[in-house]
């Protein structure tokens, strides 16, 4: 996919109340609404951050929606998934 | 006719608000009294407004508009991303300047997008609740604050060139505003820090200390020249705030900059310079 749709959903899912709420209901219906592939699903579902980036989405992003949205919004876990040692755990965009 | 009454080039670093404990007591006791230091220089200045150049960082404008840069004319508020210890309040702009800068910009080639009700982030905000709200206090006056935004953090990028050509017009724009206003420039953000991706927690010391030689020595000719891959790899994606760095400078039109305090503060995920621009 490329990157502008998948940044318009991490987009949302950083700043927007309603896309919040909408994907912590239902996230696989709240993401049938914009033209993603199944991969695209994959990452956005499993928090792929390290995938989501390879695929041109903004670091700002990949953190916002992670601090914003993931189970465990712990920073020193982002990191971990990236392929980072970190252990910086401020969870705050800069 | 306006006053231009010099400057200042801070860092925007959130994470001193949501992990003050984190970093070692003795630089933590540094950067923020390089704060109020500031604020007390601002106090003394005699400035009623400060415009306060900063970036989005993927907040305000999504991907449905990414301006290169953007005024705020009308009210203001903020910021978006509340912190502990940075709430978000109703701010006083110079509506006036802010719309004569606008203005003065169209009429010679500079297109600006504006905002007529705007909400900050983190980058006007703690420049503006830390330093212009404080010397207002300290000095008892109003200090206006202005709100100019450059794409400095969200591709596509405003150029350094243009960044510096933006911060020539705004200079033109408030030395012919027709009115009594004192004016400081912030440029806020920098220096090296890696934003959300697998090298945050890195601070580049070397890098740190070349960029405040250049600005202590207004050397914005070598910041023009510094390309973004270079930018990149020294001082992290959070580096290229150096553009607003870039825009305040050529803004102020100060003779030389003053080291204030700059300490590389991991814990902080940034290198934290503080200058003062002096005219």
């Amino acid at each position: 996919m490329k990157r502008d749709v998948l940044e318009r959903v991490l987009w949302n899912l950083s700043v927007d109340r309603f896309s919040k709420v909408k994907f912590k209901e239902n996230p696989t219906q709240f993401l049938s609404r914009f033209p993603l592939g199944a991969e695209d699903v994959r990452m956005i579902l499993e928090f792929d951050v390290k995938g989501l980036q390879e695929a041109g989405v903004s670091p700002l992003l990949t953190m916002g929606y992670w601090i914003e949205m993931s189970p465990e919004r712990q920073m020193s876990t982002y990191n971990r998934k990236l392929g980072s040692e970190s252990g910086f755990s401020g969870s705050i965009k800069g | 006719m306006a006053e231009i009454v010099g400057g200042f080039l801070v860092p925007h670093d959130p994470v001193m608000f949501v992990a003050r404990d984190a970093a070692p007591a003795d630089q933590a006791e540094r950067v923020w009294g390089a704060f109020e230091n500031c604020a007390e220089r601002l106090a003394a200045s005699g400035a009623t407004t400060a415009v306060i150049v900063g970036n989005d960082h993927y907040m305000l404008f999504g991907t449905t508009c990414l301006p290169k840069y953007c005024i705020a004319t009308g009210h203001v508020e903020g910021p978006l991303d509340q912190l502990p210890g940075l709430k978000r309040e109703q701010i006083a702009n110079n509506e006036a300047l802010a719309t004569a800068i606008a203005e003065h910009g169209a009429e010679f080639g500079f297109d600006w997008a504006v905002a007529r009700s705007f909400t900050t982030d983190h980058a006007f905000s703690i420049p503006y609740q830390l330093i212009v709200q404080r010397a207002a206090e300290l000095s008892g006056r109003e200090i206006k604050a202005v709100p100019v935004y450059l794409a400095s953090a969200v591709d596509p990028f405003i150029t350094t060139h243009r960044a510096r050509e933006l911060g020539e017009q705004i200079r033109a724009a408030v030395l012919a505003f027709e009115g009594d206003d004192k004016v400081a420039f912030i440029g806020s953000g920098g220096i090296s820090h890696w934003v959300g991706t697998k090298e945050s927690g890195q601070v580049n010391e070397e890098f740190d200390r070349y960029i405040i030689d250049l600005c202590c020595t207004m050397n914005i000719d070598a910041l023009v020249a510094l390309g973004d891959d270079e930018i990149l790899a020294r001082g992290g994606n959070g580096a290229m705030e150096i553009r607003n760095f870039i825009c305040a400078m050529a803004a102020s039109g100060a003779a030389r900059g003053e080291l204030v305090e700059y300490q590389p503060v991991p814990a902080w995920v940034t290198g934290l310079g503080l200058i003062e621009l002096r005219v």
